[in-house]
């Protein structure tokens, strides 16, 4: 059986997730296009 | 039936097809698509101007005339009479004294929901600049010339606003919830305040002078005046007219500490619903902290929460600011002062989003005691019954827990909506290459994200 008890002290994580994974997408889209200038130059 | 005027929600569980966080997944997309379609879309500035146009000429005179205004004044200044009056000689009992709704309900939200939507209601009916106006007016009619003022500090701006905000929200919310109940303030400090916040108004304005006092530092005509920025109304030359939406937001975050009045705004909101849920728990260790170290229960309870509200107010302008740093990384950015102000004023569709998620239940509820029982018994003593609606009452069933939750998700994704809007329209006056001003919003829009996401986490825990 899973320890499912405490999961709703969790929950606020799941709240995080969307703000996450819109900073790793801005993160990496001005990683690349850092990358893809500095091969331009 | 009454209900105690500071019960933010209706304490029943909603009906919800998908869990609470899925709402939050959703708003989510709802902004990321947003985004993309304004840096497709919104290729030049919409907004830098106002475009108002006046409406007809009489019904400028008949709405904004001296005599109208003259009206509107003395209409101020007899209603906050009697809500002084009746915090001072009524009931204790918070829910049935006129004073407390009056302050905290109906002019509180009343004016800032009605401001956003018409401009700024508040200003003809504020009671302190109809008696400093009255005053002024008074002293030039003795001495044959205006009444001499201060210059008043630049660099001070609306920084004395921003903290008198805070004030007011730390007095409900903090002071009156410390006697570990959610009626903790009672009429008679509401009223004693509000008479203390009086003196201090008029006393200011007799130093710096009426309109520029009320410019800056009057917590209510800033409080409401940000919100009525997003109006369709505005008053020019003493004419009334129309503007475009939204529009007159971008040029009202000028003055010095405009971004700290509008964070304190998101940030008291958030924290009168966090502390009844979110941080319930952190605040409640905290006030153990405190109270095993000597201090009394009412001064560590108020501590605790202090400090949670002052964090709040922290958390808020960390996200915000880590906004404007990241614009700040774009090619040809202006510096990070001039990012801090010029986007300040995308963030009053949040604060209204905020107010209306947080509040928007209670208004309704508490508004039918307001124009029922409270308006014929204002003192709550059940000897008068003034217009025959002293045995009214409240009427919950006008608002399901589930309606209430649809109107506060739909209010903050409209709010951050516009949010993004406005941030959208302002960098492309900083970056004139559309490219760039839409790379320079990735960071904005996590900010909406962010916001949009804590404020319905906020939401769903205090809604149970």
């Amino acid at each position: 059986m899973l320890p499912l008890a405490h999961v709703g002290h969790y929950l606020w994580t799941l709240y995080l997730l969307p703000i996450l994974f819109v900073v790793i997408g801005i993160v990496k889209t001005t990683l690349s296009e850092r990358r893809r200038k500095g091969s331009d130059d | 039936m009454s209900l105690l005027p500071f019960a933010h929600a209706l304490a029943a569980k909603q009906d919800l097809p998908v869990p609470a966080w899925l709402f939050a997944w959703g708003a989510s997309i709802v902004l990321i698509v947003s985004f993309f379609a304004l840096a497709a879309g919104w290729r030049k500035p919409r907004f830098e101007e106002a475009h108002w146009r006046p409406l007809g000429a009489g019904l400028s005179r008949a709405l904004c005339g001296r005599p109208m205004q003259a009206l509107y004044g003395a209409l101020g200044v007899f209603l906050l009479g009697v809500a002084i009056y009746s915090g001072l000689r009524g009931t204790e009992a918070p829910d049935r004294n006129f004073a407390l709704t009056f302050f905290f309900v109906t002019a509180w939200l009343g004016f800032a929901f009605f401001s956003a939507l018409l401009g700024d209601v508040f200003r003809p009916f504020n009671p302190w600049r109809a008696v400093g106006r009255a005053a002024g007016a008074g002293f030039r009619a003795i001495a044959g010339e205006r009444p001499a003022h201060l210059a008043y500090p630049r660099a001070l701006g609306r920084w004395p606003a921003a903290i008198g905000l805070l004030a007011v929200v730390w007095l409900e919310v903090v002071y009156g919830s410390s006697g570990g109940v959610a009626i903790g303030l009672d009429p008679e400090t509401a009223a004693a305040a509000a008479f203390a916040y009086s003196a201090y108004t008029l006393a200011m304005m007799a130093l710096f002078g009426v309109e520029e006092w009320c410019e800056r530092g009057e917590v209510f005509s800033v409080y409401f005046g940000m919100f009525s920025q997003l109006g369709w109304f505005g008053v020019e030359d003493g004419k009334l007219g129309r503007r475009r939406p939204l529009a007159a937001a971008t040029h009202w975050a000028t003055l010095p500490g405009s971004a700290a009045v509008v964070i304190a705004s998101i940030a008291t909101t958030s924290f009168d619903g966090a502390s009844e849920g979110a941080f319930k728990s952190a605040i409640e260790s905290t006030f153990h902290w405190f109270a095993d170290r000597g201090i009394g229960l009412t001064a560590s309870l108020r501590l605790a929460d202090t400090l949670f509200m002052l964090a709040c107010f922290a958390g808020v302008a960390l996200v915000y600011l880590l906004g404007v740093r990241g614009m700040r990384t774009i090619r040809g950015a202006p510096s990070l002062a001039t990012l801090r102000v010029g986007f300040a004023h995308t963030l009053i569709p949040i604060a209204l989003a905020y107010l209306v998620a947080h509040y928007f239940s209670l208004f309704v509820f508490q508004e039918q005691a307001q124009f029922t029982y409270l308006l014929s018994d204002p003192l709550g003593t059940a000897s008068t019954d003034l217009f025959g609606t002293a045995s009214g009452g409240i009427d919950f069933t006008v608002l399901s827990a589930t309606a209430t939750w649809y109107v506060q998700v739909g209010a903050l994704v409209v709010g951050h909506v516009l949010g993004l809007t406005l941030a959208h329209d302002r960098a492309l006056v900083y970056w004139p290459d559309y490219g760039q001003a839409a790379r320079s919003q990735y960071w904005m829009l996590a900010v909406m994200v962010a916001f949009t996401c804590f404020g319905l986490y906020l939401l769903s825990v205090a809604n149970g």
